[in-house]
């Protein structure tokens, strides 16, 4: 995103009140019975809703709780430099905090975090693309965050992929996320914000999260990320109850397609007929 | 990346070789290329390194400055990776052309330092809630030669066993806190950095893995596993890069040799550093910089 000198950022100078707050001791927090009485495997209650962005060629929002996460879709259009033609088609993956979503305020500006978690994205997506099927194009995505509570990038990788779907794109699987919080010998599914890793507070070993993107008809890994010094038997277990609970997610996805309005791929073939009609001529 | 141009038929040779245990160059699936490390090769620096890994060719220079610590993390410094890939490596990395590949290196250096027990922040406290060192790392690639995670992880690792920061002695007059830093060249403090992570790339060529992919071994692999491995063989981070995808089974795989490889890589790494400053003055220059 180019810097908007016009926009008035405010004095440069501020601080959140949050950093000054007596945190509450973390470890309270991580125990078996957690805050919204959910079991350490359950994930929170799910609302998925394709087609939500009436422009977009396709859109999916989701709702984790209070994580709430939309998906915008669009294209396929020209590559914008010419000099990457390449036969296969170009994703290109937008992830971007609401400046509101967050405890802290987020700048208008992708940070370094969020350009993290766009490559993330697109590493979770593009295995599951018929990438030949539109060559010399580009899809954009954009992904919005609009709160966070928590398995952000999880609820990204699985409305992104939906909303890829219900633009008709041409896929070989779907993709559910899934995150998980690993703290010593408990394993925490769908981390909550106040339950997720952070860097800051002194964590021993053993402290981490991981984030799954399953792809759940190949039982297939489509991206894994990980945060924090876990040793490798733990990860190995978090990584195997990631994948058990994305297939769990499955039929949710399903679900929600079949009952988007318009379910046709024929929508992006069609356009990408008109794209390359348009470049001939 | 840099493209080489390979033939099917080429592509065929390098997979059945993999497969096979013995790679184009005639190392096995796990092991290194030939590698150089030499440390304090920049003056003007507080620590720097050059690795040359085959024909990847890496300088990391670190300078510390005195800063105010973030608000979230009051009783420590800062450190902070830059990549700068240097038109001379390829003629494609000019103007904005490397910056993708530069952040995601930068990023995946920030995740696999971002544990308290592999970088010990606190060490670069100078007064808390005021003043801190804020170490900048910066990376410059001058040849890419394939495994550009791995160098610059074992690049950045030496520099910072190089670096030495000047003592600061703080003295309270009335209230009114003043720091003396020191100009005495060895009036310095070392870092603590035993315990930072090497980052390991698997690629996954056919059936099986590589370490330490050429970059004719990059053409061929549709998925890597990017992990940080500490000398405990314990994982600090872990990403999938390239458009494949994995089987969760090869995944396990990866990972243990990843570990495996991680570890004797970090000991190999701290015995030839601790040989190299054993050497002194007296250790012949390797590269081109004298």
């Amino acid at each position: 995103m180019p810097t908007d000198s016009r926009r008035l950022t405010g004095p440069e100078e501020t601080k959140s009140p949050y950093a000054y707050v007596k945190q509450k001791k973390k470890l309270q927090v991580l125990t078996g019975k957690r805050h919204d009485g959910r079991s350490p495997e359950t994930l929170r209650p799910i609302f998925l809703k394709a087609d939500v962005v009436s422009q977009a060629r396709g859109s999916a929002y989701i709702e984790q709780d209070n994580t709430k996460v939309m998906c915008a879709v669009y294209g396929p259009r020209e590559v914008g430099r010419k000099e990457d033609f390449s036969m296969k088609g170009i994703i290109n993956c937008v992830f971007k905090y609401a400046t509101f979503s967050c405890r802290y305020r987020r700048s208008y500006q992708q940070d370094s975090e969020e350009k993290d978690m766009s490559v993330q994205l697109l590493d979770a997506l593009e295995p599951a693309v018929c990438m030949h099927k539109f060559p010399k194009a580009q899809v954009d995505i954009y992904v919005t965050v609009l709160q966070n509570d928590g398995s952000a990038l999880a609820a990204a990788i699985t409305c992104a992929s939906v909303a890829l779907a219900n633009a008709g794109v041409d896929m070989y699987d779907l993709v559910a996320g899934c995150s998980v919080r690993i703290a010593d010998n408990l394993v925490l599914v769908d981390p909550t914000e106040s339950e997720e890793y952070k860097s800051q507070d002194d964590n021993p070993v053993n402290h981490g999260s991981v984030t799954l993107g399953y792809m759940p008809s190949l039982y297939q890994v489509s991206a894994i990320t990980s945060k924090g010094e876990i040793e490798f038997e733990v990860i190995k277990k978090a990584i195997n109850l990631c994948g058990n609970t994305s297939q769990t997610l499955y039929p949710v996805l399903q679900k929600c397609l079949n009952n988007s309005r318009f379910s046709l791929s024929l929508r992006f073939s069609l356009s990408l007929v008109r794209y390359h009609f348009c470049v001939q001529f | 990346m840099v493209d080489v141009q390979l033939s099917d038929a080429e592509k065929v040779f390098i997979l059945h070789g993999v497969q096979d245990n013995c790679r184009e160059d005639g190392r096995g699936c796990e092991d290194y290329r030939h590698l150089e490390i030499e440390t304090s090769v920049m003056s003007n620096t507080n620590g720097s390194a050059r690795v040359r890994l085959a024909n990847t060719d890496i300088l990391v220079g670190v300078k510390a400055e005195l800063g105010t610590p973030s608000p979230e993390k009051l009783n420590k410094g800062r450190i902070e990776f830059f990549v700068d890939c240097s038109a001379n490596a390829t003629p494609e990395f000019e103007g904005r052309g490397g910056e993708d590949l530069a952040t995601d290196i930068s990023n995946m250096l920030y995740r696999a330092y971002d544990c308290p027990n592999c970088f010990d922040l606190q060490q670069l406290c100078v007064i808390p809630d005021q003043q801190c060192w804020i170490l900048y790392v910066d990376i410059l690639l001058l040849e890419c030669g394939g495994n550009l995670f791995d160098a610059t992880s074992l690049a950045v690792k030496a520099a910072l066993f190089n670096t030495s920061i000047p003592t600061v002695t703080v003295t309270k007059d009335e209230g009114v806190v003043d720091l003396e830093i020191s100009d005495d060249p060895y009036d310095v403090q070392r870092l603590d950095m035993k315990s930072s992570p090497c980052i390991v790339t698997l690629s996954k060529v056919g059936h099986s893995h590589v370490v330490d992919a050429s970059q004719k071994e990059e053409c061929c692999t549709l998925a890597r596993l990017i992990m940080g491995v500490t000398e405990k063989g314990t994982i600090t981070a872990l990403k999938k890069e390239g458009s494949g995808s994995l089987d969760p089974t090869s995944i396990e795989d990866m990972m243990e040799t990843g570990r495996r490889v991680g570890e004797s890589l970090n000991k190999c790494l701290m015995d030839a550093l601790a040989e190299e400053e054993r050497q002194g003055t007296k250790k012949k220059s390797l590269g081109f910089l004298r």
